[in-house]
């Protein structure tokens, strides 16, 4: 291929993506403006765990250990403990309750085995999903960064209505 | 080899013994038969109704636990009828039974869990409130959720044919039955085999309550560190901690089935206990402070106390302790340390009494706990199995109860066992070894009996009983018995002579779990015994070299012994009495933490297998010892690895010739030692000596009338158990609680006060 030829492709390239370029400006934006503009999640979100608590205050988890074995990825880790105290006074809402409940965020690939697992409907995946951190030992979440009365929300995400079309991987464009 | 008769199951022809239970037979061949109440070695009790079969020519679906196989049965395990009655029964014992299993320590384990998997349906169509009982104490160590019962009755069973306690019962009518006790609180021996027998999360053990679950542990067969009877269990632990110790089938299979006694089972938690040494611990200065330092420190000192002692005053000077409750391997490494290190011959163990005298006159071979169970008489001299060997205390009640043997006890004490007894012979305290004497020359009987404060007939009808016997005689005796007396037991099958049919066996009652061990490896053969080392502490023996502790029953009256010493080193789990007086402490590590081998009464040679690292900076007291060793110049050339050791010993003991590890490691096959037989000895020494002992026989001693109560000493406080808070809650009389709701050791705080010693020095 001669150099005069090499060039005149080039340039038709050029041109032609160029093209495209400035055929979008004027079009709608999809682009998120994320973290100026809060992002839109679906519903099903799988996002950082949330362990709940009844209409008293007190920890659902019964440390039946039934996450930890659904777990793939074995993140989870529990101490189970006797809570002699009458019902009202307990930490959690059995005798039985998990007085270390960890999740090892630097292996947890949000699959959702624990909440299928889980026969007491105490962990559930929340929406919080910024969880980077500056050291790989602040991956792992304990009870006081898990439970639903303690865990801080970022003010970055709204959950989208069931009803909602928030999906712009399918849209028309 | 018994009778075969023919059975067809489903159709095949099958050779069985004559007198099978349908059901063994339908397994062994095969076919898996749903059950829950039949329990091999129990009494029947077919309330589960799961096991049913259809057999030709019957009525009705039959039960096969209860069925005894007859020639040309032809049975049917699999057809659509019975999947639907055993459906039909799942479904009955569901009715009552909560959904709890996420809160229930046996998920995960649960034979009803199973049960369900394989025979439940989805749907429940029962709509009817369940029965509510919440869950309760029934002691310190036995907590109890009546609700999840189905009412297999094992528990009743194990406890009343096993233990003789009869302390659980069914209680109520129908629907209603509960399995319970006799005025709501436990008073037995807490063994703890109703809640390894029960097949649902009814009875559970209270230490472990809520505190994982069983798929979390890793699980090792292991022996068990406490009694001579060597159970074998599986130590279940959880990232370094021991949770748990049980002896469940599905996890181990040793010659103690699933039987435990409450040391066994309970009081593993002195292995992770906070008062375990942590460092090795020197003392610079008679006199001075106990300071933390480093292991090559710590070793550099006691190497160079040693060699200071040994260049003033030779090896000789220097003793070396062992102990029967340390591995062979352990007491192997401080027997070559002694011999090939220090050159010394005053070596010993920590050791109750001395077998020595017993086996070098052994006439007859060892009695293995199946032996007793099958045996037809049982003499047993002295002791009290159900309190201090509690698993040969249950194959004797066994043998009484399930195999019809005769048990002939002398006692001075009328001990609980003496309710099986054919014969219970009440002697005056201290008198055992007169009934030796008669028992072995029948000349003396008559003076003896005056002595012993019994008819003079009495000793006749055992002997009678005894030489009648067709089947297994067994002789046990305790550890009352003085040397000579003990040679004359181990001769007594060559006084009885031979008989058609019948065979002697012998089974000495010693304390520890490794006492036969270091009988075996000759550690009990030293100069001196171990009260005559305290003696001649600070005279001949100017240092001591001590792996484990001595016995409280040595220390008493010899308080000033140990500080009398120029160096003391010692290796402890725990800063005992021994370890206080010491120069240089070795922290070492416990049975759970050690690879090794202990020795049990019927001479089983049994591996102790490590389940958790050892804690804190502990080392296994074998390797310490050889790490002195290297800091005095001698390799014991053990390569750091336990099963060297023992193929040493399998060189150096002529008992254990030929045996390796891994010959030893199927649990459910244990290998026993081959104990030299002596043949018929002269002992009319002996029994000189005897007769002179027993015209000093006070013949107006009180007798003891008194039945000593339950647990008097199981439940004593020892080094170890007094690490368990529940054997706190027991040495004091087992209070009951305000509310059996909540665990007895959050209500009761206990006076510190009230330790106190084993005899054992558990
Ligand atoms: S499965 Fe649910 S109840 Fe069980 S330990 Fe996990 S969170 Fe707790
Ligand atoms: S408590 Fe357990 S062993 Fe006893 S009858 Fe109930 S289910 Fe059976
Ligand atoms: S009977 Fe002896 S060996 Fe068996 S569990 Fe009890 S103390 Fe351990
Ligand atoms: S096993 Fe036969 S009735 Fe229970």
């Amino acid at each position: 291929m001669s150099i005069i030829t090499e060039v005149i492709e080039n340039t038709r390239a050029i041109i032609k993506g160029m093209m495209t370029t400035v055929s979008y400006i004027p079009r709608e934006k999809w682009t998120v403006q994320y973290p100026d503009e809060p992002v839109t999640l679906q519903p099903r979100f799988r996002g950082q765990h949330l362990l709940h608590v009844d209409e008293l205050g007190r920890e659902k988890c019964v440390a039946c250990y039934l996450c930890a074995a659904a777990c793939p990825s074995d993140c989870i880790y529990i101490v189970a403990a006797d809570d002699p105290r009458p019902a009202e006074e307990r930490t959690g809402v059995d005798e039985r309750y998990a007085k270390v409940y960890n999740i090892d965020y630097g292996r947890c690939i949000f699959c959702g085995f624990c909440v299928e697992a889980c026969p007491k409907d105490a962990i559930t995946h929340g929406y919080n999903f910024e969880l980077s951190v500056y050291s790989r030992a602040d991956l792992l979440k304990t009870k006081d960064d898990l439970l639903i009365t303690k865990q801080k929300q970022s003010p970055n995400y709204r959950v989208a209505f069931s009803d909602e079309d928030v999906d712009s991987e399918y849209k028309e464009v | 080899m018994a009778e075969l008769i023919k059975v067809i199951i489903n159709g095949q022809d099958f050779q069985v013994e004559k007198g099978a239970r349908l059901i063994d037979a339908c397994r062994e061949n095969g076919y898996s038969i749903a059950s829950f109440c039949y329990y091999a070695d129990l009494a029947l009790q077919a309330s589960c109704r799961m096991c049913l079969v259809r057999i030709e020519k019957m009525p009705k679906l039959q039960t096969s636990c209860t069925i005894t196989c007859t020639d040309g049965m032809v049975v049917t395990t699999e057809s659509e009828e019975i999947e639907k009655a055993r459906r039909g029964m799942v479904e009955f014992l569901l009715a009552n039974h909560p959904l709890d299993c996420p809160v229930c320590d046996r998920g995960g384990e649960c034979e009803l869990q199973e049960m369900v998997f394989d025979w439940g349906d989805l749907e429940e169509r029962f709509t009817e409130r369940k029965n509510y009982a919440p869950e309760k104490f029934l002691s310190p160590v036995v907590a109890n959720d009546s609700q999840r019962c189905i009412l297999c009755k094992r528990c009743t069973r194990v406890c009343d044919e096993w233990m003789g306690e009869d302390a659980i019962e069914a209680g109520g009518r129908g629907a209603h039955t509960v399995i319970g006790t006799y005025g709501g609180w436990l008073n037995c021996s807490q063994c703890g085999n109703c809640i390894e027998v029960c097949p649902t999360g009814t009875l559970l053990d209270a230490t472990y309550r809520h505190q994982t679950r069983p798929w979390e542990l890793s699980r090792t067969t292991s022996t068990c560190s406490f009694c001579s009877d060597g159970c074998q269990l599986s130590v279940g632990s959880r990232r370094g901690e021991v949770m748990r110790v049980v002896a469940r089938d599905r996890y181990v299979n040793g010659h103690n089935g699933e039987f435990l006694c409450i040391k066994g089972r309970f009081a593993h938690p002195f292995v992770n206990h906070e008062e375990r040494l942590r460092t090795p611990l020197v003392r610079y200065k008679k006199g001075g402070r106990l300071v933390p330092t480093t292991w090559e420190e710590a070793v550099r000192f006691a190497a160079q106390k040693l060699q200071e002692v040994k260049d003033a005053h030779g090896g000789s000077a220097i003793g070396v302790v062992g102990s029967p409750r340390l591995t062979n391997e352990s007491n192997w490494a401080l027997l070559r340390f002694a011999r090939d290190v220090l050159g010394t011959d005053k070596y010993t163990a920590s050791e109750a009494f001395s077998l020595a005298p017993f086996f070098e006159n052994l006439s007859a071979p060892l009695a293995t706990h199946k032996d007793i169970r099958h045996a037809k008489t049982i003499v047993l001299i002295g002791g009290e199995p159900e309190e201090l060997q509690p698993l040969t205390g249950k194959q004797v009640r066994q043998a009484v109860r399930n195999g019809g043997a005769k048990l002939v006890i002398f006692n001075s004490v009328p001990i609980r066992l003496k309710e099986q007894a054919a014969q219970f012979v009440h002697i005056r305290p201290g008198s055992e070894d007169a009934v030796v004497l008669a028992l072995a020359s029948p000349g003396d009987a008559e003076v003896a009996a005056s002595k012993l404060g019994v008819e003079a007939d009495e000793i006749g009808k055992a002997s009678q009983i005894i030489s009648e016997t067709a089947g297994d005689v067994v002789l046990m005796f305790g550890g009352e018995l003085s040397a000579e007396a003990q040679s004359v037991v181990a001769q007594l099958p060559a006084a009885f002579g031979e008989k058609e049919g019948r065979r002697f066996l012998l089974h000495p009652l010693p304390l520890f779990n490794n006492s036969v061990g270091v009988h075996d490896l000759g550690l009990m053969n030293g100069a001196l015994n171990p009260l005559e080392i305290l003696d001649a502490a600070g005279s001949e023996v100017r240092a001591l070299y001590v792996a484990g502790g001595f016995l409280p029953a040595h220390l008493e009256g010899r308080e000033g012994a140990l500080s009398r010493l120029d160096f003391l080193a010692v290796q402890e789990l725990f800063l005992t009495e021994t370890a206080e007086a010491a120069d240089v402490i070795f922290p070492a590590a416990s049975f759970a933490e050690t690879d090794g081998t202990f020795t049990n009464s019927d001479g089983l040679v049994q591996r102790v297998r490590q389940s958790i690292p050892p804690v804190h900076q502990s080392k296994p007291d074998w390797a310490i010892t050889s790490q002195l060793a290297s800091a005095l110049g001698t390799d014991l050339g053990f390569q750091m690895s336990s099963s060297n050791i023992f193929l040493d010993i399998a060189h150096g003991v002529p008992a254990y010739e030929g045996l390796r590890y891994p010959l030893l490691k199927d649990e459910s096959k244990p290998v026993q030692v081959k104990h030299a037989l002596a043949g018929r000895r002269d002992v009319t020494a002996q029994l000189a000596e005897l007769r002179r002992a027993l015209e000093s026989l006070d013949e107006n001693a009180e007798k003891i009338t008194e039945t000593p109560p339950v647990g008097h000493e199981l439940f004593k406080l020892g080094v170890l158990t007094s690490k368990v808070p529940q054997f706190h809650l027991l040495a004091a009389g087992n209070p009951e609680p305000e509310s059996v709701l909540v665990s007895p050791l959050y209500q009761i705080t206990l006076d510190p006060g009230l330790r106190r010693e084993a005899a054992a020095g558990d």
